[in-house]
């Protein structure tokens, strides 16, 4: 037995450290129940997350580190960890391993044994290993190893309690298992640098290790979730397995979420219940002499089935109060009642707090992204993003990025906020700005989705196709064009695939759960914040003033109504808000926008900026410069766009 | 990045468009569109950018790689399902060659060829890496035994 060293467990804390997407999230979560997004993804956790916990009688601070496959300083994970352990020599380290995927943990392993740090090793997985056939002595690996190794299955919560348990007994590693056994002797006709050769002699030492430790039978034939994982990335079949999961991603958020949801919310919810009832309470609270329209509002639940055709269930109509009002002609409403009136409006106005901000945070917003987050947490969970890398490889290769954009470009539809954030997990800085580049420009956040395709409605399924064709040519050419603008290199693309597994729904609720608060701590005071603007604006004519300034550019050059310059001017703080304002110029009795107008705006709208928060991450993530840059491109380029759909469109409607 | 070879249809010789076999002082000049080949001398129509641009955005495989000894051969030959063991990465990014040795790629690592396109899939142990056809096209590879392959399960058709 190797000497080893007895650290007391209670000075010190413990660092979970281990290869991408072996579980350390989940981990983490069962020992301290504190919860991090954990996902089927390499490189979800970019961060330190930290917790305190109590194991065997004493508090300890549990630290989660980034997913990393060498310790070597060269990528961030690695220094955010050296630097950790640095700053806490006490430490203890807990590697978690994929069971299944022994050889590559134990090469970290070797690495973290020359750091002389008391030591846990975990095998988590460790089902996954036993239904592919798989064995690992645990008791002979960890009496080569000399530290305590535990097996667990963290999704099951199993064996939790043993690796508290062995936390008590972790040690310090013997030096000497790294030199175990006969010198390398791996065919060396590659002759690689020789900075390699430690990787190598790590390699051969490892392979020894396993060959003690490791056994697997031949399977007996592919189970139904490794079947599914090499049809999601066969040439052909994953073609359809694509368009499969895009087209229900589509029913599921495009027209169940954005349709049957948002009506019911929308409409019998806030419409008809809440919205009638506030303007009671305000007008009860704040009496002035005003008359409020009364209305029927008609509400039909509906399933889609295609774009164009619903089942309707149920129809519900009501007789309600609307915000809008008539002041009778002859009142002389005194200072105190103006006063009244003024507040009276900022509750519950056309641009009120309840009636517009909430009704739409809540009642639009809300519901859609939801639907998308849960859907989103279901693909991530399931492993089938890799798979999406693999096909999608040579389209991102055209922009100058390799597949591995896939994550970021789909978390955009979500929220493009928190896909610029996830950037990050490229790895080169021009694959960064391009990606953030044609987010910030091209994708639409769901929010914007939903409203999108309400316009859609109101447009003919040519006009829908037009569009969808514009943005997919823009996000191409831009890409296209900004690869070759933006200096650097495009990285290898090496992409670990993580098996195919069957969502658990916990996991997929808590993460929905999770994005969801985040989304609306984000989203909720820009909305509030957006409509104030909105109302101050309108109070002092402000709105109808920059209308006229505005007017060359809306009406002569987009050929859109006068009091469109709204939407845009509101388009600057979160674009989906201005599209919702298009939306309210198009829907309702007498809509004031042709079909050809509401291309043109929807195609505007759709290229600006998402919103305030997006140019502040990207501020944050890669400097004023760029996001000054983003913004100065991106506003002309959205409105020349814009002007040009009108023009051609207008043009060929001539010929 | 790789120099487009230019292929001649007729002797099937690659060659540099800087070789064209072309007389010097031709009076078509800049209107003619034939390459002459150096080999052969047939004279073919060069493939519009357009038609070539989505043929190396399908195309199965990149030309062969010449030179190697008998038995040698590139990853991304493997046939979906060979077992083949590793004799060097190739290429000389040192970033790359630390990244594919974390994975256990390496040389001496014996490897199971998963697919070839969109992207090469190999199995190393119970890792499957997804790579750029231009990486395992670098990887040197010593197919094994014929009688030892197929045993993974592969339900893709060969």
């Amino acid at each position: 037995m190797p000497t080893t060293t007895e650290i007391p467990a209670a000075e010190c804390s413990i660092v979970l450290v281990g290869n991408p997407n072996v579980g350390k999230s989940l981990l983490f979560r069962n020992l301290t129940r504190r919860y991090v997004t954990v996902s089927n993804y390499p490189g979800t956790t970019v961060e330190l997350v930290r917790a305190r916990a109590s194991f065997n009688g004493f508090e300890q601070e549990v630290v989660d580190t980034p997913g990393l496959n060498d310790l070597s300083p060269r990528s961030d994970e690695a220094r955010v960890t050296r630097g950790l352990l640095t700053d806490n020599p006490a430490a203890t380290v807990v590697q978690i391993a994929d069971a299944k995927n022994l050889r590559r943990a134990l090469l970290l392993t070797l690495q973290l044994v020359e750091l002389q740090r008391p030591m846990v090793l975990v095998l988590n997985m460790y089902d996954e290993l036993e239904a592919r056939g798989g064995r690992v002595d645990a008791d002979r690996l960890s009496q080569i190893l000399g530290i305590p190794v535990v097996v667990t299955v963290a999704p099951r919560n199993e064996g939790t309690q043993d690796l508290i348990a062995a936390l008590a007994r972790a040690r310090v590693p013997d030096l000497q298992i790294l030199h175990n056994g006969p010198p390398t002797s791996v065919d060396t006709v590659a002759g690689p640098q020789p900075q390699l050769g430690g990787a190598q002699d790590r390699l051969s030492r490892v392979n020894e290790i396993i060959s003690e430790t490791y056994a697997i039978d031949q399977p007996k034939g592919a189970s139904f979730g490794i079947r599914l994982g090499f049809w999601a990335m066969h040439p052909i079949k994953g073609m359809f397995f694509l368009a499969a999961i895009l087209l229900t991603v589509f029913w599921f958020v495009g027209l169940f979420g954005a349709g049957t949801l948002v009506d019911a919310l929308e409409i019998a919810v806030f419409e008809q219940r809440i919205s009638p009832v506030a303007i009671r309470a305000t007008d009860a609270v704040l009496p002035f002499p005003h008359e409020h329209v009364v209305e029927n509002v008609p509400y039909t639940m509906s399933l889609p089935v295609s774009p164009a055709h619903n089942v309707a269930i149920m129809e519900l109509d009501r007789e309600v109060i609307r915000p809008a009002y008539t002041v009778p002609a002859d009142a002389r409403l005194t200072l105190v009642q103006k006063l009244m009136q003024l507040l009276h409006d900022f509750f519950v106005g056309p641009f009120g707090l309840i009636t517009m901000a909430l009704s739409y945070a809540f009642a639009i917003v809300l519901p859609i992204v939801t639907v998308f987050f849960f859907v989103f947490s279901i693909l991530e969970d399931s492993g089938y993003f890799a798979r999406m890398s693999i096909m999608m490889n040579r389209v991102f290769r055209v922009m100058g990025l390799n597949g591995k954009a896939v994550l970021p470009m789909i978390l955009g539809l979500g929220c493009v906020t928190m896909a610029t954030m996830t950037t990050r997990i490229l790895q080169t800085r021009k694959e960064q700005l391009v990606t953030t580049m044609l987010l910030a420009l091209a994708v639409p956040c769901s929010a914007q989705l939903g409203v999108l395709l309400a316009l859609m409605a109101a447009l003919s399924p040519t006009g829908a196709l037009v569009w969808l064709g514009l943005m997919t040519g823009i996000l191409l050419l831009v890409g296209w064009l900004s690869a070759r603008v933006f200096p650097g290199d495009t990285s290898d693309f090496i992409l670990e695939i993580p098996p195919m597994r069957r969502p658990q729904i916990g996991n997929v609720l808590t993460k929905t759960a999770t994005r969801l608060d985040w989304y609306l701590r984000e989203v909720i005071p820009v909305f509030v914040v957006g409509t104030a603007v909105l109302f101050v604006m309108d109070r002092f004519d402000l709105l109808t003033r920059i209308s006229v300034w505005a007017r060359p550019l809306v009406t002569g050059w987009l050929g859109l109504p006068a009091d469109m310059s709204n939407a845009f001017l509101v388009g600057f703080m979160r674009r989906d808000f201005g599209a919702v304002y298009i939306l309210d110029a198009v829907t309702g009795p007498n809509p004031i926008l042709t079909p050809h107008q509401i291309l043109v705006a929807m195609v505007t709208i759709t290229l600006f900026m998402p919103c305030f928060a997006t140019l502040l991450i990207i501020a944050k993530e890669h400097g004023k410069r760029v996001a000054f840059g983003m913004v100065a491109f991106i506003f002309p380029f959205a409105l020349f766009v814009g002007g040009l759909v009108n023009h051609v469109g207008r043009w060929l409607s001539t010929i | 990045m790789a120099i487009d070879y230019l292929t001649c249809p007729m002797c099937g010789f690659e060659f540099e468009r800087t070789d064209t076999l072309c007389a010097h002082g031709c009076p078509l000049g800049a209107l003619c569109h034939l390459i002459r080949c150096p080999a052969c001398e047939y004279e073919f129509p060069e493939t519009p950018p357009a038609v070539s641009f989505v043929k190396r955005l399908f195309r199965r495989r990149l030309p062969t790689v010449t030179g190697l000894p008998p038995g040698v051969r590139t990853a991304a030959e493997l046939r979906p399902g060979q077992k083949a063991k590793v004799l060097c990465l190739g290429s000389t990014v040192t970033d790359r060659h630390r990244t594919l040795t974390v994975y256990g790629l390496a040389s001496g690592a014996e490897i199971t060829l998963v697919q070839q396109q969109p992207a090469c899939v190999i199995q190393i142990g119970e890792t499957e890496l997804a790579l750029d056809l231009e990486i395992a096209r670098d990887i040197l590879v010593q197919p094994l035994d014929v009688g030892q392959e197929t045993v993974e399960p592969e339900p893709s058709p060969a």
